[in-house]
């Protein structure tokens, strides 16, 4: 690159036709310049371009050529109502999380979808205070398992989870907020998710895992 | 309980991934509230129509939990969902049919701003819709990442498994046809 050149541009400089050329006349390359515009540092000036009027006059231009970008590129696209439902429907099919709680009543049966309960226990242990994250899982292993260990006396040949079809396992991994007592947190969720799931669901039985794994501050975002 | 305090920042994607591999639906769910967004405006300003863009930021956000485990977690979980949705509406492209520029962003009311500026401002966007569209795809691409997303030079050869050189020289050559472009249209 040659030294500044304080001469203004003979002709202006159109950008159209500085887009044809390789340097200025000052022997500054086109290519940075433009880059330096669309990326929006044109006031970031090197030592040679404080000094020149073509260096100047072309990320002026250049800038006034990109604005059209930088204001669609700033322009609001929103996601399509629907789009988190629609995908997470898919995935609940591939996930094949389709258990449901089981209530016989006399006017016929009442089931609700794990993904129902989890989502109770998720919302209802968020209301905790000192929980900065809830995520809820119900898993139809561990309600087997549980409709195992409670039928063990009166086994059925074709006793299922239906058996237990009030009871609810339900996992629930929490990051809590630092500086809060960690046990109590924990205690205060499994009731109060207790307690939701019943009143809500009337489940009989709700079994509450609390799984702390994370304490976060207000730097961890 | 009522003494301790009720705010709660964000936890960040790290932690989220985790517990969605841990089979948490929620965290994933968590994950998919927070990037939908960018998943169809980086598939609608690449393919340029939001039928189009939908299909592949539903499938993109499918495919990622269905990879999930194979997702290392070098990079963030925005970058590599950048990289699935990139390469989707990239093969989209080549497969299917022409994008329609003037399909790109739909004109969105702004209250604060009359008639005249909002027509001169869908102008403005249709000619830069235009003119995206015309380029090649490999610069299309890294224009609408760079610019469009803001992601570094870095970030952006990370998501098109390039490099930075190939990146910065792609850019180079984008720039100057899109700025041909919105020279005609001036």
């Amino acid at each position: 690159m040659t030294g500044p050149v304080n001469e203004p541009p003979a002709d202006g400089q159109a950008a159209a036709h500085l887009l044809d050329a390789v340097t200025l006349p000052c022997g500054a390359e086109i290519d940075p310049l433009l880059e330096q515009a669309a990326d929006g540092r044109a006031a970031d000036r090197d030592t040679h371009q404080r000094d020149c009027v073509h260096c100047q006059a072309a990320i002026a231009e250049f800038t006034a050529l990109w604005a059209p970008v930088a204001e669609t590129a700033a322009t609001a696209v929103p996601a399509p109502p629907g789009l988190t439902a629609a995908v997470m429907s898919q995935i609940r099919v591939l996930n094949r999380d389709v258990w449901y709680t089981l209530q016989t009543t006399e006017d016929g049966v009442i089931r609700i979808a794990a993904r129902i309960v989890a989502a109770l226990a998720r919302d209802s242990a968020r209301m905790v205070p000192g929980v900065r994250v809830a995520l809820g899982r119900s898993t139809y292993s561990q309600i087997a398992a549980l409709a195992e260990r409670a039928t063990f006396q009166q086994r059925h040949p074709h006793a299922a989870v239906g058996v237990l079809g009030r009871t609810a396992v339900v996992d629930l991994a929490v990051a809590v907020a630092y500086g809060d007592p960690v046990h109590e947190v924990a205690r205060d969720i499994q009731q109060h998710v207790i307690a939701t799931l019943r009143d809500h669901i009337g489940l009989k039985t709700v079994a509450v895992n609390v799984i702390v794994d994370d304490v976060l501050t207000d730097e961890d975002q | 309980m009522a003494g301790r305090e009720k705010s709660r920042p964000e936890v960040g994607d790290g932690y989220l991934v985790d517990r969605a591999r841990d089979g948490y639906l929620d965290a994933y769910e968590m994950l998919v509230q927070r990037h939908s967004a960018m998943a169809h405006r980086v598939a609608l300003r690449l393919c340029g129509n939001h039928h189009d863009a939908q299909d592949i930021a539903q499938d993109a956000l499918i495919a990622a939990w269905e990879n999930l485990a194979r997702f290392k977690g070098g990079s963030s979980f925005s970058t590599w969902l950048y990289q699935i949705v990139t390469r989707r509406a990239l093969t989209k492209i080549t497969r299917g049919r022409a994008a329609d520029p003037a399909d790109l962003l739909d004109p969105v009311a702004d209250p604060g701003t009359g008639p005249a500026a909002q027509a001169a401002r869908n102008l403005a966007g249709e000619a830069v819709t235009g003119a995206l569209a015309a380029l090649p795809l490999p610069q299309r691409a890294v224009v609408v990442l760079h610019h469009f997303e803001g992601l570094s030079y870095a970030e952006v050869a990370e998501v098109t498994r390039s490099s930075v050189p190939a990146v910065r020289s792609h850019l180079f050559r984008a720039r100057r046809t899109l700025g041909k472009k919105l020279e005609e249209w001036r």
